[in-house]
């Protein structure tokens, strides 16, 4: 693997080493009534109804090294696992095995990062960028550039929860994007708002990619994907199935959505299974680690 | 830079190839640091606290109309209702001087601790949207919590004075009122410390919260909200164990200090100063432990 990167790229470390991550949910289910035999005797039944605890495998173990300077695309079906993979990165959710390493903290430039409803818009812009850890002087001088970007104008001294939600993922993306991130992630950001906030994200963005040494971005736009990453990964049921050149795993990638759009479903698994076998996974083993065990 | 090994696996199972990676200049994604550089960005999240506390105050009464007058009606409302009940009904007053003015401290500085608690045994669920999406230390989550009860008291306070003063019998104003801040900056140390356990407590077993109502009161009974500790004179080993009892010490050298003009025993002011110190210490220890685990539940 060779960086393109002109940044700060210090040869032998990786920006980021996903290391052997995993991520189960558990929840809880309720048997559904149909299921049940009908009950024999009125109150017997009771245990039978109630919830039992579930457990959803959202990522099976996965393993990726990333150097500086790759931005990464996801790609996927719904409920394959992008999300997760993107939150275990960004530190949002702990995995359940396995651990992710990063040579500074990664930033979330999501929709989903909710504020306190409470609070105005710009008290929440204030707040929003003291977590990320800006002083005062910082977020005084970016503060104008925030509310622009978020496009609410008067509304910004209004509560937050009198927002649309349009509105509120926009001051959302304007706070994260509030602070020039040495390690991206990004997810869906672009496929919301409406034209004219999707021509001002997208701008943003591009400006933040250019800065940024390392991005991970999810979307369901194929173009997209081709036009920001250098790398592209296609997981599938919390499953790595492809790890490569962005021409190469979209059109293998569409090859699979279209077999099962024609309901060629046999055929589709085979092709799965044939690109899981071609994939080669990383099995990281720490360098420094084995050098200090051995002194 | 990657050394690549290892014989390829057959089936469909992808190919393991065993990588070589220097995490050197890595460090793990949300990992906990050690003790003493949490405390050191603890202290570089002030701003984050101060605002967080400051924001929350202005907003949290705006539904009522009466807004932030809740502050002070409350209880002002809570210390009427005991006065009826214990004081005219039950008579649990007979034999203190000053029963009013007992009674406004006791039940003013004891909500100060219960608000306080409870308020902080919730915030991390409350502040969950806020958890996963900024990196930052938890703990000052909970110390914004105890700043805003602490600011939005100061007029409470102020209150209870007020009432020591116009109510009948009148107190003379000393210089003994002062003492009532360094009571309250350790009343407030404490109950940061209990805020610090709690919410690690709850947020690991949510049905920890439902005690906590319990628990309150009957630490209010404990803590001789409306009744002279004379009343346990019988009962040596309960009246020596509520001695120790900070909340108690809290309400006493208040007391003390405001009504009965004397500034209380020292052994009081050891004691309370020791629990304290004790409650910071174990609370933040046991909170920073438990660091990596807030914001896990989905």
């Amino acid at each position: 693997m060779d960086a393109k990167s002109d940044l700060d790229y210090i040869p032998g470390t990786p920006a980021v080493v996903i290391d052997k991550v995993s991520m189960t949910y558990q929840t809880t289910s309720r048997p559904r009534e149909t299921e049940s035999e009908p009950k024999p005797e009125g109150h017997s039944g009771g245990s039978k109804m109630r919830s039992r605890n579930v457990e959803i495998l959202a990522l099976k173990p996965t393993s990726l090294v990333v150097e500086h300077g790759e931005s990464i695309g996801i790609i996927g079906r719904n409920g394959s696992g992008k999300s997760t993979l993107l939150k275990l990165v960004g530190g949002q959710i702990p995995p359940t095995s396995g651990a992710v390493y990063a040579t500074s903290t990664p930033v979330m430039l999501g929709v989903n990062a909710a504020l306190i409803p409470g609070l105005s818009g710009d008290q929440n812009i204030v707040l929003g960028c003291l977590a990320m850890g800006m002083t005062h002087q910082e977020i005084n001088k970016r503060y104008s550039e925030i509310v622009e970007l978020s496009g609410l104008e008067d509304a910004v001294h209004m509560p937050m929860k009198s927002y649309s939600a349009g509105m509120g993922s926009r001051l959302r993306f304007a706070i994260a994007a509030a602070i020039d991130p040495e390690i991206l992630i990004i997810d869906e950001a672009l496929n919301t708002g409406d034209a004219q906030f999707k021509d001002r994200t997208r701008t943003k963005m591009l400006e933040l990619l250019d800065q940024a040494g390392t991005v991970f971005l999810v979307s369901h736009s194929m173009p997209t994907i081709a036009d920001l990453c250098n790398r592209v990964i296609w997981l599938d049921k919390g499953e790595l199935i492809a790890d490569g050149e962005p021409a190469i795993v979209i059109k293998s990638y569409r090859m699979f959505a279209k077999k099962l759009a024609a309901k060629d479903r046999a055929g589709a698994m085979a092709f799965r299974r044939r690109m899981v076998r071609n994939l080669k996974i990383a099995d990281v083993t720490d360098r420094s680690q084995l050098r200090r065990s051995k002194q | 830079m990657t050394t690549v090994s290892g014989p390829p696996v057959g089936g469909n199972k992808a190919e393991f190839v065993s990588t070589s990676v220097n995490l050197r200049g890595l460090r793990r994604v949300g990992a906990r640091p050690p003790f003493l550089e949490y405390l050191v960005s603890l202290w570089n999240y002030r701003h984050f606290v101060v605002y967080d506390a400051q924001a929350r105050i202005q907003t949290g009464n705006e539904q009522d109309k009466l807004g932030r007058a809740w502050l002070v009606l409350g209880p002002l409302l809570n210390g009427l209702m005991f006065y009826l009940i214990m004081g005219v009904l039950l008579q649990s007053g007979r034999g203190i001087e000053n029963f009013i003015a007992f009674l406004i401290i006791g039940v003013f500085l004891f909500q100060m601790t219960s608000r306080a608690v409870s308020k902080s045994s919730s915030v991390i669920r409350s502040n969950k949207n806020v958890i996963q999406a900024f990196h930052f230390p938890r703990a000052s989550l909970v110390l914004a919590a105890n700043i805003r009860e602490v600011l939005s008291n100061i007029p409470v306070l102020i209150t209870m004075l007020i009432l020591v003063v116009i109510l009948p019998p009148f107190e003379s104003i000393t210089f003994r009122w002062f003492l009532i801040i360094p009571i309250v900056i350790l009343q407030f140390i404490f109950n940061l410390g209990v805020g610090l356990i709690l919410a690690r407590v709850v947020s690991n077993f949510n049905d920890a919260s439902r005690l906590i109502g319990y628990a309150m009161r009957l630490w209010m009974y404990g803590s001789c909200m409306f009744f002279s500790i004379d009343r346990f004179d019988k009962f040596p080993t309960a009246r020596a164990i509520m001695e120790f009892n900070p909340l108690y010490i809290v309400l006493d050298l208040a007391r003390q200090n405001i009504i009965y003009q004397n500034v209380g025993d020292l052994r009081a002011w050891l004691i309370l100063t020791l629990w304290s110190l004790l409650a910071i210490t174990v609370g933040l220890f046991y909170f920073w432990k438990g660091e990596e685990t807030y914001g896990r539940q989905i």
